[in-house]
């Protein structure tokens, strides 16, 4: 280091956040103080247009080359500072940030004192290490300009369609033979009452001819490598097991049936199959998950068919997680579902519909409707305590924003098909928030639908009736909208409105080291400052795998996962953060010890070099593969290692200032 | 209001049109000035020497105490009055000391 | 003024807006930002703090207005108002009105000089009213770009902002200025206004000091605000009861706003949690019919709120009146007791609903039933309107919360530059793309 170290600190009050408890004024009186402080300022909002303003003016006019800044966590704004300070002409390394907000003032909020104290030790660390502060560059890569959309549900396709609109090549996967995803299984969708398939097949046509998109079904991501920009992605493949000219013959042939998940197990189908007419590819596909193995007899000849698994990689610059959701399965006996045979799901009652247009009555099992009761909030909004937990010991305590709306949207249709129906809606809070939701939350109160309100301590309880009785189930629930009244209704059928569970995507999660919330949706960075970007730098999330969203909303957040994904590659380059490990030629002999510590692939390794005639072995580091853990600083016996930005004379530094004797300071002032 | 008659007038010029333009204004404004100094004057006064709650300033200068709470808020704004200390639920305000 | 020429121009500097503006930046596109005001920021600048991560809101805000200011690609037009949208070839000539500050932009330092003294006060915009500025002034501390505005309106000419500007910049010759933009995308993010506060009679009809909107009541909870704490308008008082009436200005007949506001629930409980922070004794009620918490962690905030002593009260607010000491007395049909009761509080809070924001004729566009502009295919194109290359983003396409409006605002953004491409066949291989 050349210059001599002119170092500005700024203690932000974080409109409050900081100053409520940190006495701020008087840890910058104390910290202007410190060694090399040639400015020590305090800030309402630091990271306001005024705020950097100022930091800026201070590197101009002061000469400041040396940056330390509290304020909120540097996830927020470590950013942000980083691009004031460039602005200034100074380099971006030469500013440290420290979480203020986070790592004292929000968790020492009764010891104005103790959390004042804190703040000048962590600030004085701060300056510590800002002293010994080297200028970095951030490593430039090439970027790889295709993006890998996984998922090929609506959220899906319309990021693909989004991206590759911009000139990106884009990789699509879908696990199942067929793209559409859940929108699919639906009939008409709200608030338009368009159908759903129409829609579908638009965006999936405007894929499907879009030359820079390639589709890969059948298709999961087996193993994920590199990093943002220069992803390695390998993909496994099963076989569809048809061909254009076999598939109708064996599709006749074959015996085998199953369950029908696309309309929920309400009816079977072939293990060769096509879910719907007019699916895309229009080719029909073996279930290798159920086929029994078993020969299928076309033209005499007997085949068995082979599930032949094609495994192939690929290099994408980002990864777009479009893996949808799941509705929500209610246990055995929740509501008396799989129990009694007159309870079934929402999505359950959709494919009913959807199988039977036109229908003059709702007929269940052989028996016509003439009293049905729905169930909102069926897996969502759970109490712990007083809901049973799911397999992993949680509730769903979240609400899944779009079975409310879905449901008097079904309501809408019931009355409309088959105007007798005496229909029962039991809520607790009617959530029909969206543009055009609230009119079938009105239309329903006007059709004659019984609402019922239950309370989320005490639901509802459905038996079967005794025999005899003019209905086969019994429905229990105490109504607050009556004061309390206990009800008895007797119906045909119970329809639970189930809410969205996140996909069982362990290997993907694991795979891509993103992380799950509370409601074991995927996690954003933050929802207002990076809404559909993960802690993962490039991995990006679209529509329900982040959690409950509509059509509508997955949309946005598909294209929103877009505009991101083309931000980031668009130039064709990605910067990293240099806060890799740096070997010192001078002081390595090349023990290796770094090299067996290190748990990164392609990380670092040692080399043989000529020198002066002689051989020498020195560790070298590959940067784009390191992620400045700094395990092999830890191991190495002459201290020749070092991560940049973070090196242990750095650490040492702050040590020493944190321990430093500032008590009697803090009371004194 | 349209650009095209601006190159024509000197500065002078404009200024007296904008003068003439904004006559009224400055007549209504001008009231409005003379009603906030009074209001000021008679606020100050009252609470140069003891800090005073809202409602005890509106009943001493006769003025609703919304106004004088905007008033307050104010001159607290410009460093006119301080906050000092709190009667039951209401803080009281005192006039700043003169720099 | 030059004409100016870009691929997007988005109408309105709020949150969606900035969000709109940033991600078409990012993507290498030449953006213009049009907003009426002084300052971009839109409301949200003015709030306290936002949920469900009670940020501060100016730790939010701030930064994008900054990156805004600063961007490369894009180019800020302040106090100015679109007068006229033509349809040409390959986009659109827009017709700008430049409102003349009284005061050089490219001169002026937002030193505030001319602020402290200039000798007029008059109710903040900012503050709702409730606070105040000068004649002369910078909008708000954090404003974007920091330039004084003088407000000629109440001016009395006395030329004192004049003699004390370092720099010269006050300029009483300053005219009205039409220029144009050509365009080739238009995004819209012109916002909403709140309901009326004085809409209802039952609900006092604007005329009960103590009955506030809840803008009011984040001026009040924002460090910033015009009293320095939470006070009760009407006298100054710390409220210790307040009550919060919910579809106050939503889902109401009677009001021909049929629709769910969709934000109000959440920060009525986002107010009640910062009120309990702010005054540890205050209780705070809130009735309401649904509590509509459905968003990303938002039911899990209702709970924590009612687990921090919110109390919520399922019932209907008739009628709201006052005492002889201004108190507020509340009238409320309690549906889960089955009975009428009357209830005085120190302070109300409207949860007042959203109404479209600017009218829409200029852009060749009619409203929807709802007032906010139509969009022919939700589930398909979310962003797009009637006319081809006008998107639109944020509130201005109905009801919704920051959250949304950010991600609609990268729709939106999105969906633009598909159209810029389109129509220019410019990609981004040719395109030069800011490294942010």
């Amino acid at each position: 280091m050349s210059e001599k170290p002119k170092i500005a600190v700024y203690t932000c009050y974080c409109g409050g956040n900081i100053s409520h408890t940190v006495k701020c004024e008087q840890v910058a009186k104390l910290l202007a103080e410190q060694p090399d402080v040639v400015v020590s300022r305090t800030n309402m909002s630091l990271c306001s247009d005024a705020g950097q303003s100022q930091i800026e003016e201070d590197i101009r006019e002061l000469g400041v080359n040396r940056v330390v800044i509290g304020a909120c966590a540097p996830s927020l704004h470590e950013q942000t500072f980083r691009k004031t300070v460039i602005r200034a002409g100074l380099n971006p390394y030469l500013y440290h940030h420290i979480g203020l907000r986070e790592q004292d003032s929000w968790v020492h909020t009764c010891d104005a004192d103790g959390a004042t104290c804190k703040a000048v030790r962590l600030m004085a660390a701060g300056v510590a290490k800002a002293r010994l502060l080297d200028p970095l560059e951030p490593i430039q890569l090439e970027a790889e300009k295709r993006a890998l959309v996984i998922g090929g549900g609506v959220a899906g396709l319309r990021a693909a369609l989004d991206i590759a609109d911009q000139g990106l090549k884009v990789v699509l996967v879908e696990k199942t033979p067929f793209l559409g995803g859940r929108m699919a299984q639906l009939d008409t969708v709200f608030p338009t009452g368009e159908e759903a398939h129409i829609l579908l097949a638009d965006l999936i046509d405007k894929v499907v001819n879009h030359d820079k998109i390639t589709i890969f079904t059948q298709t999961e991501v087996t193993k994920v490598s590199g990093y943002v920009g220069n992803y390695g992605i390998q993909l496994t493949q099963h076989s569809r097991g048809v061909s254009a000219e076999n598939a109708k013959a064996l599709q006749d042939a074959c015996q085998q049936m199953v369950a029908d998940e696309f309309n929920y197990g309400l009816t079977e189908r072939k293990v060769i199959y096509q879910p719907y007419h007019g699916c895309y590819p229009p080719l029909p596909a073996v279930d290798w998950e159920h086929y029994n193995g078993e020969p299928i007899n076309i033209n005499g000849k007997s085949e068995i068919l082979k599930d032949e698994i094609q495994q192939f990689e690929l290099s994408a610059g980002a990864v777009v997680v479009a893996t949808g959701f799941d509705p929500y399965v209610p246990r055995e006996g929740e509501y008396g579902y799989s129990e009694l045979p007159q309870v079934v799901t929402l999505p359950q009652l959709i494919r009913h519909m959807a199988l039977n247009p036109g229908a003059k009555s709702l007929e269940w099992q052989g028996h016509k409707v003439r009293d049905i009761v729905l169930i909102h909030c069926v897996g969502s909004r759970e109490i712990e305590g007083i809901d049973e937990p799911q397999e992993d010991g949680q509730v769903n305590n979240y609400c899944s924003r779009v079975c409310c709306t879905a449901t008097l949207h079904m309501i809408e249709e019931l009355r409309e098909n088959f105007p007798k129906l005496n229909i029962y809606d039991l809520y607790q809070d009617i959530r029909t928030y969206g543009r055009g939701h609230e009119d079938y939350y009105i239309n329903a109160l006007d059709n004659g639908t019984r609402f019922v309100r239950y309370h989320g301590e005490e639901k509802p309880k459905v038996f079967a009736a005794p025999k005899g009785d003019t209905h086969p189930v019994l429905v229990h629930v105490t109504d607050a909208l009556t004061y309390n009244q206990e009800l008895e209704i007797p119906v045909d059928l119970v329809v639970l409105a189930t809410g969205m569970q996140p996909r069982q995507i362990d290997d993907l999660v694991k795979m891509l080291k993103v992380s799950r919330g509370n409601d074991r949706f995927l996690l954003e960075v933050h929802p207002k400052l990076r809404p559909v970007e993960t802690a993962v730098n490039g991995v990006i999330l679209a529509g329900t795998a982040q959690g409950p969203m509509n059509i509508q909303e997955s949309i946005s957040a598909a294209s929103a996962a877009a505009a991101k994904v083309i931000s980031l590659l668009g130039s064709g380059q990605v910067e990293l953060q240099p806060f890799v490990a740096a070997v010192d030629p001078e002081k390595c002999n090349g023990t290796g010890a770094c090299v067996e510590a290190c748990e990164y692939e392609d990380a670092i390794a040692l080399e043989t070099f000529v020198e002066d005639g002689k051989e020498v072995t020195r560790a070298v580091v590959t940067p784009a593969n390191c992620t400045g853990c700094g395990a092999c600083v830890a191991v190495c016996p002459n201290r020749a290692i070092d991560v940049q930005g973070w090196t242990l004379a750095q650490y040492e530094a702050m040590v020493d200032a944190i321990a430093m004797d500032i008590v009697d300071l803090v009371e004194a002032g | 209001m349209m650009a095209a008659e601006k190159p024509e007038l000197s500065r002078g010029e404009l200024l007296k049109k904008l003068r003439a333009e904004h006559a009224q204004t400055v007549e209504r404004t001008q009231e409005l000035l003379k009603d906030q100094k009074r209001i000021q004057r008679d606020i100050c006064s009252f609470i140069r020497e003891t800090p005073k709650s809202v409602p005890e300033i509106a009943k001493e200068i006769g003025l609703p105490a919304n106004q004088v709470l905007w008033y307050i808020a104010s001159f607290r704004k410009y460093g006119i009055v301080v906050e000092d200390g709190m009667c039951e639920d209401y803080p009281l305000y005192r006039k700043a000391e003169e720099n | 003024m030059n004409n100016v020429k870009v691929d997007a121009l988005v109408i309105g500097g709020g949150i969606a807006g900035m969000q709109a503006a940033l991600d078409l930046g990012d993507q290498g596109y030449q953006v213009a930002l049009v907003e009426k005001e002084p300052s971009i920021g839109g409301k949200m600048i003015t709030l306290s703090k936002v949920f469900p991560t009670l940020d501060c809101c100016s730790c939010i805000t701030t930064p994008k207005m900054s990156a805004v200011a600063h961007h490369p690609n894009i180019q800020m037009f302040t106090y100015c108002e679109v007068e006229s949208v033509d349809q040409q070839e390959n986009g659109f000539d827009v017709s700008v009105l430049q409102k003349p500050r009284y005061v050089n932009a490219d001169t002026c330092t937002g030193c505030r000089l001319c602020e402290y003294a200039c000798p007029i006060t008059v109710p903040s915009s900012f503050d709702r009213g409730l606070g105040s500025y000068r004649t002369a002034r910078v909008p708000f501390s954090t404003a974007v770009p920091q330039i004084a505005v003088l407000d000629i309106e109440n001016c009395i000419l006395c030329g004192k902002c004049e003699k004390v500007c370092p720099v010269g910049a006050i300029d009483f010759t300053q005219q009205p200025e039409t220029f144009s933009i050509d365009t080739t995308s238009i995004v819209l993010a012109t916002g909403f206004e709140l309901t009326d506060l004085d809409a209802k009679n039952e609900y006092g009809a604007g005329e009960l000091p103590n009955v506030i909107d809840p803008l009011m009541m984040e001026r009040f909870l924002a460090p910033t605000g015009p009293y320095g704490r939470v006070l009760r308008p009407g006298d100054g008082m710390e409220p210790m009861t307040i009550a919060y009436v919910q579809c106050a200005g939503s889902r109401d007949e009677t009001l021909g706003i049929e629709y769910c506001s969709r934000t109000c629930c959440m920060y009525a409980i986002k107010q009640s949690m910062l009120i309990s922070g702010a005054l540890p004794l205050a209780e705070v009620t809130i009735y309401y019919m649904d509590i509509r918490t459905f968003g990303k962690g938002y039911e899990q905030f209702y709970q924590n709120a009612k687990a921090m002593g919110v109390e919520f009260v399922r019932g209907k607010v008739a009628k709201i009146t006052e005492d002889e000491n201004h108190n507020p007395v509340v009238r409320v049909e309690r549906t889960e007791e089955g009975d009428v009761v009357e209830r005085t509080f120190d302070l109300v809070v409207l949860s007042l609903g959203m109404v479209a924001g600017d009218p829409l004729s200029k852009f060749g566009l009619t409203p929807a039933e709802d007032g906010y502009i139509k969009i022919p295919s939700v589930n398909a194109s979310p962003c797009e309107t009637r006319r081809p290359g006008i998107f639109v983003t944020g509130t201005a396409g109905g009801p919704m919360d920051i959250v949304d409006s950010i991600v609609t605002a990268s729709a939106a953004a999105s969906a633009a530059s598909a159209y810029i491409r389109s129509k220019t066949q410019v990609g981004i291989e040719e395109r030069e793309v800011a490294h942010v």
